[in-house]
């Protein structure tokens, strides 16, 4: 029994949804920059703010002064960051109704809802992933020109470079998970549509 | 489990709701497909061409009445089965080819190999074996939008054939083409069910891909009208 049904199963690994998931990235490089920017602004934004605090702090501790961040500018990176998802939503919901006759051809060939879900959301996280590393470098950055008037440049050397690993894989792996989280809508829409409505509809 | 009937439609019925009213696309259609046939289904502008198609590929769900395949009343199946059914046992191919137009020749063929589970490698070396075959062999990298309409149907063809499937379902394959381009297609589509002993049935208006059939099925207003031996 459980061989007949091993038979007639379709596969679909995520291997095989990250492939395809860099091939319409690449090939859609437009729509990409715009999701991929979009999450670079917004953590660019949080990461420039938390590191500044630690320059600050490390800076203050040395110094024995006293700076730091004040609380409202953590206001404005959340609202940079539910502005970001928003962004991202849109954009995907776009997406999925660009591919309305692609998603309709999958299914002719063999993919189930799940498998066109996957794709959706492998190809969110690789856009959220790539945009939160370049945020972050651009973080770095700007919390480097912003405080390196009053600390010093050679303040990024006197922080522990595993704590800027740490907000590095923290901030990178935020992106990602905010990405997928504002694609679920967009990507479950895309796998529920009927291979009938999805081949019907011509762009 | 060899049936002689590949195709057996029972009292099918596809009703759509539109208000008040009730569009009878399919309004009772019996018909029986023997195994390496070819049927066309030839009837006026919405006389329930596609719907039957759709109904056969099992891509609509009908208000009533049964398609069975290989002897399998396909509304029984569980989702896995229907893709399943989908991915290896029925090929389809579209008036507007359904390519995906950022994969390559090559990837648009294999695809369905993805899901059927073979291995890429193997996947792409059959791929590229039933390119071959049709004539393309030569622009295995090229991208649907590279490739002109009747290579595009082509491609398409090449898809419906990855996972060797038993049926070939086709929605006017000619219907983009032009007068030469389609006769290829036809000679093509003839071809693959003479010499594979494939199940071609093909929805068209197309007066050469009729003669070529074995069966004509004439329909109207959802209901078969007559049926005639090519
Ligand atoms: N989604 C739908 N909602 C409502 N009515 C529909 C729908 N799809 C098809 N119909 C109706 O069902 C009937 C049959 O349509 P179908 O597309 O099967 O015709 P057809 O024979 O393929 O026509 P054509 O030669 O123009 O492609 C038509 O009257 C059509 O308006
Ligand atoms: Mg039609």
């Amino acid at each position: 029994m459980s061989s007949v049904e091993e038979v007639h199963r379709v596969t679909f690994t995520v291997r095989d949804a990250i492939r395809l998931g860099i091939d319409y990235i690449k090939r859609r490089f437009q729509r990409t920059i715009i999701n991929v920017s979009s999450i670079a602004l917004a953590n660019s934004f949080l990461s420039s703010l938390i590191l500044t605090d630690l320059f600050f702090k490390t800076y203050s501790q040395l110094e024995t002064t006293s700076l730091s961040v004040e609380a409202y500018q953590y206001w404005l990176v959340f609202v940079a960051l539910i502005v970001s998802i928003v962004g991202i939503t849109n954009a995907m919901l776009i997406a999925v109704y660009e591919r309305y006759n692609e998603i309709g051809t999958m299914k002719c060939i063999g993919a189930l809802d799940q498998h066109i879900m996957m794709l959706f959301l492998v190809e969110s996280s690789i856009q959220g992933l790539s945009g939160g590393v370049i945020g972050y470098i651009l973080g770095v950055l700007a919390a480097l020109v912003s405080t390196g008037m009053t600390t010093g440049f050679d303040i990024i050397l006197k922080v522990p470079i595993s704590t800027i690993l740490f907000y590095f894989v923290g901030t990178t792996l935020l992106s990602g998970i905010l990405s997928v989280i504002a694609s679920l809508y967009p990507a479950w829409r895309a796998s529920k549509l009927r291979p009938v409505e999805a081949l019907r509809y011509e762009l | 489990m060899s049936y002689d009937t590949i195709i057996e439609l029972r009292k099918l019925l596809r009703h759509y709701q539109m208000g008040d009213e009730t569009v009878k696309a399919l309004d009772g259609v019996d018909l029986e497909i023997k195994r390496g046939e070819y049927v066309s289904l030839v009837g006026p502008s919405g006389s329930g061409k596609t719907t039957l198609f759709n109904l056969i590929g099992g891509l609509d769900k009908p208000t009533n009445g049964s398609v069975f395949i290989d002897g399998v009343d396909i509304a029984q199946l569980d989702a896995y089965e229907l893709a399943w059914l989908r991915c290896r046992k029925i090929g389809y191919i579209f008036q507007t080819f359904n390519l995906i137009q950022v994969l390559t020749a090559l990837e648009n063929v294999a695809l369905p190999t993805v899901f059927a589970g073979i291995p890429r490698e193997e996947g792409l070396k059959k791929a590229e074996k039933i390119l071959k075959s049709v004539g393309l062999g030569d622009r295995l990298q090229h991208r649907p939008l590279e490739l002109s309409a009747g290579q595009q149907q082509r491609v398409a063809i090449a898809r419906a054939l990855a996972n060797d499937p038993a049926i070939l379902l086709a929605d006017e394959p000619t219907g983009n083409l032009d007068l030469n381009t389609g006769m290829e297609i036809i000679d093509l589509l003839h071809g693959l069910n003479k010499t594979r002993g494939l199940t071609l049935v093909a929805a068209t208006h197309d007066l050469k891909m009729i003669k070529a059939s074995d069966r004509i099925i004439w329909l109207r207003d959802g209901q078969v009208e007559k049926v005639e031996r090519g």
